[in-house]
């Protein structure tokens, strides 16, 4: 059943040093659709192509706001996302109230990052299942970071996860000059659907499909969803 | 009218009966009875430090504090600072118990370093430890110790300038959790006797705002020598500190109270070796 | 590998019938493909050095910090597995917080590194936890006037609990060379750790990761340097400010022969801004 005896849980290094479960885990993320994230210096722009699972059902949420300032979008098990944003959501409003500050991005996703490697060191529980692109903004501007299951968060000027997300990142990578200096969140915005149309094979974006998310030095975290995105299709 | 002000606002004997004062008397855990139930904390400051004031000015604030800790009436430590920087343009002025102001800067050393953990110092921008983050924190940890029913016994003055708006801050939190700003703040006896000279300089935020940095030191300094003069507890050496908008902090903690006159205190009662 | 197919190297806390713990053996390998870090001790502090390969174009130069600070006077680096790392460094704080709280002093290199090998060694106990995939190097100077005695201190913590006292060491992929490069170093006839100061050290650090990545040249990487010395940081665990960092860059280029033609050049330059 396994594919060898160093697989079955978290806590069971191979004889070269690796976490098979952890590695597993991170397949998870190539499971979930496609979600684009980048940014400007002033900008940080969240794209998601949302699935259903059957004509009559709803789409599943891809991006989730967790306060005024920071939201994220996922790929991956959505209900292990949504445990994430809680303790995000909570980490926001205990800075709120003990200090009245925005907390810092970077702090926030240390703390993610803590959460995440616990379940990858003891036996009990399983990592997370879900990649999370987070974007936010604080006193050191606005910030895009990427949160692995393997309790790994880094800082990028772009990233993309799920499934076909290579051709996103290589969008990324060969426009980054373009996008990072670009001025106007309009035009973000549009690489940010130019990348994730790179990775589209028999989907097409629709207004019931896309959502977009963006947040910027002077705009608190925005979600578009609906027909406010079809000029953006 | 019962013209007692003790008695203003309390239930009347006439509409409730008599107060049954074994309530207010009943035995604490301090008396060795636990059989009441009743426990106390602090139910008074025992080494203590007197007023800190601080002033406005346009580009910033000025704050003093003595540096002495009495015990009792007892002028007992000497060299006791209780001005205390936190963060880069941050200081923190506290009266009252000074055990419970050290055990204050405790934790104020460890919000300092905890804020400082992966805060690279030498990127573009660094996230700053604000001197409202710093009042917002004391404040709710005064506020929560007073509804414990065991305060920190103090008063505490937050002054300093966000690093960056440049936005001078001065702001008061006390033992009962009660905040308040204004352009002119002391504590202790200072709310009595500086403040009506500091108004004199600045009544309002417009008028801070013209008031220069070598006013407000001079105000402060005014203010200081009154208390000495009036304040039995206060001593002549104390700490000045300037957060300025432009050049930091700048602490002298070793000043004097200079100018005065003692020539009235020959006629006072009681002042020098009695002669009957 | 005559551990595989033998059962005893599939659980943590399992002896084999020769005395051996697989499991963290295993944790070492784990270590052995990290990144490489350096830390070496001088007069009066420590140098940390860490190389950063360039994973990812999409990375934020000079963010995304490897080394990281346990206590004001204390810094720690890592090779192996980067978020047990950060676990570790949490502890630390923890310990450092508990001990100032304790005793009022900041807590001596010394109780730090037992207190850490303590707890790294306790996840080599048990089947629900999995030993420590990072080989932890860490340091510092404790002033006096805080209670310490003026003397750097380095210390490797390695997955199995054990922790050293070292002049100067090395872990991760290039440790190889990076060891015998400071053996060199340190075992030279007119070396002296009297006149071996904070500058000389971070150049020095800085040439040993240029030299040990020179098997990994087809990677472009970017260079991180923190010290903690009396002299020059007042015995806090700083970065290395941008021009004494890019003097050292600039020094372990030519002394290498290495990085001048490289694309990754533009990279380090960025990186402390």
């Amino acid at each position: 059943m396994f594919r060898n005896n160093y697989d079955g849980d978290t806590v069971t290094f191979s004889p070269t040093g690796r976490l098979f479960q952890v590695e597993y885990a991170m397949e998870a993320i190539k499971q979930g659709s496609i979600t684009v994230g980048l940014r400007s210096k002033k900008h940080v722009v969240l794209v998601g192509l949302k699935r259903n699972d059957d004509k009559l059902s709803s789409y599943q949420k891809k991006i989730i706001k967790c306060g005024t300032n920071l939201g994220f979008s996922l790929s991956g098990l959505a209900p292990d996302a949504r445990i994430l944003a809680n303790f995000i959501k909570q980490q926001v409003s205990y800075n709120e109230l003990v200090y009245g500050r925005d907390i810092n991005i970077q702090k926030l996703s240390e703390l993610l990052a803590q959460k995440a490697q616990k379940t990858t060191q003891t036996y009990s529980g399983r990592p997370y299942g879900v990649g999370l692109l987070i974007a936010g903004k604080d006193n050191t501007g606005v910030h895009l970071y990427e949160f692995q299951p393997t309790g790994n968060v880094i800082e990028l000027y772009g990233s993309a996860l799920g499934a076909r997300s290579q051709g996103g990142k290589t969008y990324l990578e060969n426009n980054l000059e373009s996008y990072l200096e670009e001025e106007s969140l309009e035009e973000l915005i549009k690489h940010g659907v130019s990348a994730l149309k790179q990775t589209l094979k028999d989907e097409t974006l629709t207004v019931s499909n896309l959502s977009i998310a963006y947040v910027g030095e002077d705009q608190d975290f925005t979600i578009v969803d609906g027909y406010d995105v079809e000029k953006y299709l | 009218m019962n013209h007692d002000p003790y008695s203003w606002g309390r239930p009347t004997d006439s509409m409730y009966g008599q107060y049954n004062s074994q309530i207010a008397n009943a035995p604490t855990s301090l008396e060795g009875n636990m059989a009441s139930g009743a426990n106390q904390h602090t139910t008074s400051p025992i080494v203590t430090g007197t007023s800190v004031v601080a002033i406005k000015y346009n580009n910033g604030v000025v704050m003093a504090a003595d540096n002495l800790a009495s015990y009792g009436s007892l002028l007992r430590f000497q060299g006791i600072e209780r001005l205390h920087k936190v963060g880069k343009t941050t200081m923190v002025g506290i009266s009252g118990d000074v055990s419970d102001m050290q055990y204050l800067l405790e934790i104020l050393d460890e919000l300092t370093i905890e804020h400082n953990y992966d805060n690279d110092e030498y990127s573009d921008n660094v996230d700053e430890l604000q001197p409202d983050y710093i009042f917002t924190y004391l404040a709710n940890l005064m506020y929560h110790r007073r509804t414990k029913m065991n305060p920190l016994w103090n008063a505490l003055i937050v002054s300093g300038v966000n690093s960056k708006t440049g936005e001078p801050f001065l702001q008061y939190v006390n033992l009962l959790g009660v905040k308040y700003s204004s352009p002119s703040i002391a504590t202790g006896f200072g709310a009595h006797l500086a403040i009506p000279l500091l108004r004199k300089l600045a009544d309002s935020e417009e008028e801070a705002q013209k008031l220069t940095k070598e006013q407000a030191i001079q105000g402060i300094k005014d203010s200081m020598r009154v208390l000495f003069y009036r304040d039995t507890r206060s001593s002549k050496n104390y700490s000045l500190a300037v957060i300025d908008k432009d050049s930091g902090i700048t602490y002298d903690n070793d000043v004097n109270v200079e100018d005065m006159s003692w020539k009235f205190a020959k006629d006072i009662r009681g002042y020098g070796t009695q002669k009957v | 590998m005559t551990s595989v197919g033998t059962g005893y190297d599939l659980s943590n806390s399992v002896f084999s019938p020769d005395g051996r713990n697989f499991q963290v053996e295993y944790a070492g390998k784990a270590v052995e493909n990290g990144s490489t870090t350096v830390g070496l001790k001088f007069k009066d502090g420590v140098v940390f050095a860490v190389e950063k390969t360039i994973t990812n174009k999409l990375l934020v130069p000079g963010r995304n910090r490897k080394i990281q600070t346990i206590d004001r006077h204390v810094g720690c680096c890592y090779s192996g597995l980067i978020p047990d790392g950060k676990h570790l460094v949490n502890r630390g704080r923890e310990e450092a917080s508990s001990f100032k709280k304790t005793y009022g002093k900041n807590i001596p290199l010394y109780a730090l590194s037992e207190r850490l090998s303590q707890y790294v060694q306790a996840y080599t106990l048990y089947n629900s936890v999995r030993p420590f995939g990072i080989a932890a190097i860490f340091g510092g100077v404790l002033k006096s006037e805080n209670g310490g005695d003026n003397k750097p201190q380095l210390y490797m913590l390695e997955p199995n609990g054990s922790c050293f006292g070292y002049k100067g060491i090395a872990s991760g992929k290039g440790r190889q060379t990076a060891r015998s490069e400071i053996e060199k170093l340190i075992s030279a006839d007119d070396f002296d750790i009297e006149t071996f100061s904070a500058k000389d050290a971070v150049k020095e650090a800085a040439r040993i990761i240029y030299l040990a990545h020179e098997d990994n040249k087809d990677k472009d990487f970017e260079l991180e340097l923190s010290w903690c010395s009396l002299s020059e940081t007042d015995g806090l665990h700083k970065f290395v400010p941008k021009e004494i960092y890019d003097e050292a860059v600039q020094y372990a280029k030519e002394e290498t022969g290495l990085g001048e033609d490289e694309d990754s050049e533009d990279n380090d330059e960025d990186m402390d801004e």
